[in-house]
């Protein structure tokens, strides 16, 4: 009888053992196959679907359950969930803005990706570690983003027999003749969000102060130093020489895409990210009537050499809670070589971090195309500064600062003393003080 | 007169069916209370976890420097709270939010009130007009703003293309880039939005008595004279209702603001909405955006307890 009890119990807590591990687990489907469970934010949803099919026809015992968000709510929502205890096995990590605020829930890169990360570009290795306090890797990069790019109508100049602007005063030439024939058409678009601006500033003052946000972002540098005073009058001489106008300054949003897009914009400045409208399968599949784009960087506007800040991005990193790692890395590591970057970088949204990746030819068609993204892809791999940002500072004080500038509210000295004053205030920790 | 105290009292007489002593409780109306225990604990339970909880957490997180994953936490005490006081982005936001508010309630207390008589006395096309000034308030207003925002978009904007249509071409405004044509603006979509004021007018006018109205309109009063000296004051405790909920409104129309000027020009056009979210975008931002919730959060309660004492007096 007491050995009956002891079965019984012994039974019962075995059973409810097995119970709760079946519960603890992370979904197994019926089939026998792994499931795990991707976060990201990008790139589009199609080019995700196709490259995890890709990798799903290549590991047949691995499903991928795909989650996507928008990238600023993604930022609070992957730290929130990973908080949480959330299942989340393989997450998309946006460098820049994300590593310092989820890597105490990841493992360490090294630990999964020691067999393939001799593959990937050391510079955007390199890159990843830096971004994070501890100097540690967290995640793998896809591939690199630059901004800004200076995307350009090819038609509208070919139309008008003028050549790609090099220079402010070949800028000014373009302009000019582009408004004469065509007053429909707004010559320069960018956006006029706070977040932009410090995008645009750094753009136009590293180009004869090279380094100038690496030594200010991501280092002591100060903001009221004459390399920003400069950049902030080189900046708002574009809009004194009529080169843009401040109406473009209300272009928020989707809308500087979209005039591009439906040929009301003969210059469209945006990031990297952009690179699809290099593509003619690309404009055709969204409806951009726009027959031929090209691609080059912002023009000179007091001398010096073109500008760009780049950084790796597209972070791919495995929580310390995911109970499937094993798979994880193997779908990390196919996202990472030729054969998932043939699926993704067709998008030309990042220039892939594998070593020696080579974009198929049948992508880019025109000559336009295929220079402006060899120029693209050029100044991106010789970047002028990390593209690195304190987004508080930004959204508070920088951006606003910026546009109180070009909009004449205040001097180039006002606004540098003013960053200064509150990049200084307490209110912004940053470098050694967070 | 003396006073008679419970503990002085002796058993009364009858037994259990005499009344309590007055302060009692008798037990039908304690077991009475007992269901409403029972019906409101549901509530309260709620009540506990969504808010007590939640203020709780605020009140910690305030008092350190943390970020979204609330670890590595460090105790920073007051500080978080001198920062946000001291910010001059801080300030100008706040300012901003009672100054929204203030508009708000002048426009509600009169072209609200206007209004909803106008609606009220049976005027032509009613159900068009009801529908013009109540739609914003049904749809979602980020989605109201967000369409608002467009349209303020300097050279392809409804607004300026609209102006330069009917020939005030010259009116047309760089809506986002002067900060007197964005306070316009942003005054053009508070007047808009100002549904709920015409509902609770239009719902409390048709409780004044209609002998009232007759007697007055046989004494010869003008309609000016009866909305003035008659309706207005009627209507007073409306009126207070109203100013509440348009200020503590104003404190959390984050949507008004974000999509349609984004707070711009430079910031001008914040309110306390809008800072608190920005400041939660950078990293280890929490503790300091939970410590100027905060202070929102007593400026606004700070609000409320002057109405009650202003209602108290109404009364």
């Amino acid at each position: 009888m007491q050995l009956k009890r002891i079965g019984l119990a012994v039974g019962a807590f075995v059973a409810v053992a097995a119970l709760v591990a079946g519960c603890s687990q992370a979904p197994e489907s019926n089939d026998g196959t792994t499931e795990i469970t991707y976060w990201t934010w990008f790139p589009p949803q199609s080019t995700l679907d196709a490259a995890i099919a890709a990798f799903e026809a290549e590991n047949p015992d691995i499903t991928v359950t795909l989650k996507t968000f928008e990238g600023a709510d993604y930022q609070k929502q992957l730290p929130l969930a990973l908080s949480g205890g959330q299942a989340v096995d393989v997450a998309g990590v946006q460098i820049s803005a994300m590593t310092n605020s989820v890597k105490d829930y990841l493992d360490p890169a090294e630990d999964w990706a020691a067999d393939f990360l001799p593959t990937i570009n050391s510079t955007m290795v390199d890159q990843t570690k830096d971004i994070a306090s501890d100097g540690v890797l967290y995640s793998v990069p896809m591939g690199s983003i630059g901004s800004p790019v200076m995307y350009y109508n090819a038609d509208i100049l070919d139309s008008l027999d003028l050549e790609v602007p090099e220079t402010a005063t070949e800028w000014k030439v373009a302009v000019d003749a582009i408004s004469e024939a065509m007053p429909e058409v707004t010559p320069v678009v960018f956006l006029g969000d706070v977040y932009w601006q410090e995008e645009m500033l750094f753009a136009i003052a590293e180009q004869t102060s090279p380094g100038l946000s690496d030594d200010i972002i991501g280092g002591d540098g100060s903001w009221d130093q004459a390399g920003i005073v400069d950049g902030l009058k080189a900046y708002k001489s574009l809009f004194d020489d009529g080169i843009v106008g401040t109406d473009v300054l209300s272009l928020t949003g989707t809308r500087p895409n979209e005039l591009f897009g439906q040929g009301l914009a003969a210059f469209y400045i945006d990031g990297s990210w952009n690179n699809s409208l290099l593509s003619a399968s690309y404009r055709e599949e969204n409806d951009i009537a726009v027959a031929d784009v090209g691609a080059t960087t912002v023009p000179l506007v007091d001398g010096g050499q073109p500008a760009i800040r780049a950084l790796a991005e597209g972070g791919l990193a495995i929580p310390t809670e995911s109970e499937h790692k094993e798979e994880a890395a193997r779908f990390i590591e196919f996202m990472v070589s030729s054969a998932g970057a043939d699926v993704w970088a067709k998008d030309l949204i990042l220039v892939p971090s594998l070593t020696g990746y080579e974009l198929s030819d049948s992508v880019l068609e025109s000559d336009a195309a295929v220079a402006g993204f060899a120029a693209a892809t050029a100044a991106i791999s010789a970047p002028t500064s990390n593209r690195d940002s304190q987004q508080d500072f930004l959204n508070t004080v920088e951006g606003n600062a910026i546009l109180d500038v070009l909009r004449g509210t205040t001097t180039a000295e006002e606004a540098a003393a003013t960053m200064q004053s509150e990049w200084t205030s307490g209110r912004y920790p940053h470098g050694s003080d967070q | 007169m003396t006073r008679v105290t419970t503990s002085k009292l002796t058993k009364p007489r009858g037994g259990s069916k005499a009344l309590p002593p007055r302060g009692g409780v008798s037990r039908v109306a304690l077991k009475g209370g007992w269901y409403a225990v029972g019906f409101l604990a549901p509530l309260g339970i709620l009540y506990s976890v969504y808010f007590l909880f939640s203020f709780g957490i605020l009140g910690v997180v305030s008092t350190q420097r943390v970020g979204l994953t609330f670890r590595n936490a460090v105790d920073v005490g007051f500080q978080n709270f001198v920062l946000v006081a001291g910010d001059p982005a801080f300030q100008g936001a706040l300012m901003n939010t009672i100054a929204f508010a203030a508009f708000s309630v002048a426009v509600s207390l009169s072209l609200g009130f206007i209004l909803a008589m106008m609606l009220a006395s049976g005027i032509r096309m009613r159900r068009a007009f009801y529908t013009i000034f109540l739609l914003p308030s049904l749809i979602p207003m980020s989605l109201f703003a967000t369409v608002f925002g467009r349209m303020l978009e300097t050279r392809d904007g409804a607004i300026n293309e609209f102006l330069r249509a009917i020939g005030l071409g010259f009116a047309a405004q760089d809506w986002l880039g002067d900060p007197t044509a964005a306070y316009v603006a942003v005054g053009v979509i508070i007047t808009y939005a100002i549904g709920l004021p015409i509902m609770y007018y239009s719902t409390d006018v048709a409780q004044v008595q209609a002998s009232v109205m007759e007697s007055a309109t046989l004494d010869g009063a003008s309609v000016w004279q009866i909305y003035r000296i008659m309706l207005f004051p009627l209507l007073r405790t409306t009126h207070i209702t109203v100013i509440l909920s348009v200020v503590l409104g104003s404190f959390r129309a984050f949507d008004i603001i974000y999509f349609s000027t984004a707070g711009q020009p430079g910031g001008r056009t914040d309110i306390t909405g809008t800072y608190i979210y920005k400041a939660t975008l950078g990293l280890d931002r929490i503790g300091y955006a939970a410590a100027a919730s905060i202070l929102v959060l007593l400026v606004a309660l700070a609000f409320s307890v002057v109405q009650i004492i202003v209602r108290r007096k109404a009364l």
